[in-house]
């Protein structure tokens, strides 16, 4: 500590120690010595490099076309991390620099006049248009007039196999839909809209919406429980057992019927009145 | 404008960098974040081709990577940047900084009670999250918390004028939680499963859209143009990347779906409207390439901007594939496969990291006082996720293609059946470049660590430097 550093904690009314951790962090940042800028700030140098203090460029109110949006909340603080803001009193007001700062360059950041209302508004309603066109109209089931319908009367131990196969994830891995496709053909009946079967998004590992006509249940229950690569399911017996039970009323054709999977003309064959063989 | 410098001393000390301090404590935490995801983001592609950790399958792994990634990194971290931008934008303080504490606080504890929920078997296995409902509550209010205080911040503000980043903040702090009760809402038990499959889609196409690259892009806008000193090329493009990536949030989800069991319309309209995504992110990078148009040597030797300018631009390139996996003709090859998961993979550690770093590398210094820890830390970030993600995106991308060929080729020739038994063989087809996505991910993973080591150094170690500190024209009054 020096008489300049005692200086200019004095002029600033900042603890000396804020003071030269701030005078060191701006002699590195401006490459003036140590002691040069300590003497800007108790008073005896030039102020454009060194003065510590939070004023802004836009202190002089330039005129709207010209303005940063950004200065008139910032300023420059000297240091670091603040450290004891009980001890800050108010300090002896600088000189402000005035006039728009970068001269002769272009105006940064600057906005023009909207009303946020507005903007507002349309955020609004875009979400709910896209809302109404991307999530509610295509989660209406139509009604498909003499289609068969892929929705399975599950057994009261179905529905809670399903829930334990939601919980496990078995959905990241495993679809329960079927789509009018050549890739799909062989999977079972092709799935509607009004399907109560968990449908997942990615395939992974097999499709498992006709895995009950497939695989009998003690294979399930071994690939369930880590058979290959299958990884293992931790599951009490109670929930390996409706687990299972989902999994083996999950049929969407009848055993031995071969699936309709699409028809000569293309379209899926779940969509033709007689088609398929959903019970 | 403040009338004395008293004022402004006890403004800035007392209220303005209250704020700041609430930025870097959601950039420190986002880091910590991003490291844990990443770890489950490695394990979940290690499952996704070894068959898993038994018994944390890829079922468990993906939804608590996802959490970690959505909500503890990218929510976190981006908010972060809104509050750095809130009040040097509006020249107001936030609305309520008790506020925003509250919300950081509860994001934290429902991922980190939602990790040890999903780990333990609890989850509802809904896609991206699978939160049990008694966390979807708490989540929805912590996501409806900075929408409150943004919109009551903008409402005080002194500033009349709007930069076009006050409108991709607005837009994704009002989105979010909407998405989020749209998602909640779809997934309620009596929702049917078609319901239910569409709202996790609807969630997570836009939160991609409409908070990841809406607000990461509008924070980029500030940082660009503050760091660089140059002006907005285009406040037009800008507003009409804003409108085209809210646009385009839906039509991403139902893609996944095509040829599914939704109604026939959804995949026209799907495939037509989805090109708003590839316009807006094309909007915003052409913006920010034109800004930049002259002034490049500016930004070669600032890690921030330069990972925003590839963010922007990773941005393009996934919003191209989805757009073009949303026809049906790529979509009966690529759909249900792991080409979603490489897009969906690329956005969240490519595209979210590094419009992150794009704000947090040069905001960090301003709010903190304190010089980036290691330019060269951040440079690595910036290589290593280029390199492992985009091999990510390739190697996993073609991984879904070559299934989704296998499939189509299994069922033309009979060869196997791509289902029960036969199904290994036609999987095994795409192993070998799964395993090589593993790689690229451990790659990526390696970036990382880079990304929060260079900002929790930053805070606790770096140098020195000039402080921007806050300074309200009210704060006397």
């Amino acid at each position: 500590m020096s008489d300049l550093s005692a200086a200019a904690a004095a002029a600033l009314g900042i603890p000396e120690a804020i003071v030269m951790r701030s005078a060191a962090a701006r002699a590195s940042e401006t490459g003036m010595t140590v002691d040069e800028v300590l003497a800007a700030w108790a008073g005896g140098g030039s102020l454009d490099a060194s003065t510590p203090s939070p004023v802004s460029e836009a202190t002089a109110e330039p005129s709207p076309a010209e303005r940063e949006i950004t200065p008139p909340s910032v300023g420059e603080r000297p240091t670091g991390p603040p450290e004891t803001e009980g001890d800050i009193v108010a300090p002896t007001p600088p000189p402000a620099r005035l006039g728009p700062a970068p001269s002769g360059k272009p105006p940064t950041l600057v906005g023009e006049p909207d009303r946020p209302i507005t903007v507002l508004a349309g955020i609004v309603g875009l979400f709910v248009a896209v809302l109404l066109v991307g999530l509610v109209g295509p989660s209406v089931a139509t009604e498909n007039p003499g289609a068969r319908t892929s929705t399975i009367s599950y057994s009261e131990a179905g529905h809670r196999g399903q829930e334990i196969y939601q919980s496990l994830g078995c959905g990241s891995c495993h679809t329960q839909m079927v789509r009018p496709i050549v890739s799909d053909v062989g999977l079972g009946a092709v799935t509607l809209n009004d399907s109560n079967q968990v449908l997942g998004t990615r395939r992974f590992g097999p499709d498992l919406s006709n895995a009950g006509a497939r695989l009998p249940g003690s294979q399930i229950e071994a690939v369930v429980t880590g058979l290959g690569d299958h990884p293992g399911a931790v599951l009490s017996s109670s929930d390996l057992e409706v687990l299972v039970t989902y999994l083996l009323e999950s049929t969407t054709t009848d055993p031995g019927q071969e699936s309709p999977g699409v028809d000569d003309t293309g379209e899926p064959a779940g969509q033709n009145a007689e088609a398929g063989g959903q019970p | 404008m403040a009338t004395s410098q008293s004022a402004d001393i006890r403004a800035f000390l007392g209220g303005g960098a209250t704020e700041d301090r609430l930025a870097a404590a959601h950039f420190l935490v986002g880091a910590a974040f991003l490291v844990l995801g990443g770890v489950l983001e490695v394990l979940a592609l290690f499952a996704m081709r070894f068959g898993g950790l038994s018994p944390m399958s890829l079922g468990r792994l993906e939804p608590m990577a996802n959490l970690t990634l959505m909500i503890g990194f990218l929510v976190i971290s981006l908010l972060g940047g809104v509050y750095y931008v809130l009040p040097r934008l509006t020249g107001a303080p936030l609305r309520s900084v008790v506020l925003a504490r509250v919300g950081l606080w509860i994001l934290v504890l429902v991922v980190v009670s939602g990790l040890g929920t999903i780990a333990l078997g609890f989850g509802d296995g809904s896609q991206p999250l699978g939160l049990p409902w008694w966390l979807d509550i708490p989540l929805l209010l912590a996501l409806s918390l900075p929408a409150i205080n943004a919109l009551g911040t903008i409402a005080r503000r002194e500033e009349k004028r709007t930069y076009v980043t006050l409108w991709f903040v607005m837009g994704g702090v009002v989105w979010l939680p909407l998405l989020f009760a749209a998602h909640v809402v779809g997934t309620l038990p009596f929702d049917s499963s078609l319901t239910q499959t569409y709202s996790g889609l609807f969630f997570s196409a836009g939160f991609v859209t409409m908070w990841v690259m809406t607000v990461g892009t509008g924070l980029f806008y500030y940082t660009l143009v503050k760091e660089a000193d140059v002006a907005l090329a285009s406040r037009q493009l800008a507003v009409a990347g804003f409108w085209s990536l809210g646009f385009a949030a839906v039509w991403w989800g139902v893609a996944q779906l095509v040829f599914g069991p939704g109604p026939g319309w959804v995949d026209a309209v799907a495939a037509a409207l989805g090109l708003a995504f590839p316009i807006g992110a094309l909007a915003n990078a052409s913006n920010v390439s034109l800004t930049l148009q002259g002034h490049w040597e500016r930004v070669t030797d600032r890690p921030g901007i330069s990972a925003g300018v590839v963010g922007t631009f990773f941005g393009v390139v996934v919003a191209v594939m989805a757009s073009l996996a949303s026809f049906r003709a790529v979509g009966s090859v690529t759909a249900l496969t792991s080409f979603w998961e490489a897009i969906e993979y690329a956005c969240l550690l490519g595209v979210g990291p590094l419009l992150v770093a794009g704000v947090s590398f040069e905001a960090l210094p301003r709010v903190t006082g304190r010089a980036m820890r290691s330019t060269e830390r951040a440079r690595s970030f910036l290589r290593l996720t280029v390199v492992g993600v985009g091999g990510v995106l390739v190697t996993m991308g073609a991984a879904g293609i070559v299934s989704g060929y296998s499939w189509l080729a299994g069922s033309n020739s009979a060869a196997f059946i791509d289902a029960g038994e036969g199904w290994a063989a036609g999987a095994s087809a795409a192993d070998p470049l799964l395993l090589i996505a593993f790689g690229f991910a451990i790659i990526a993973f390696l970036g990382q660590l880079a990304y929060a080591s260079a900002v929790i150094g930053t805070v606790t170690s770096g140098r020195a430097v000039p402080q921007e500190v806050l300074v309200y024209e009210a704060a006397d009054e």
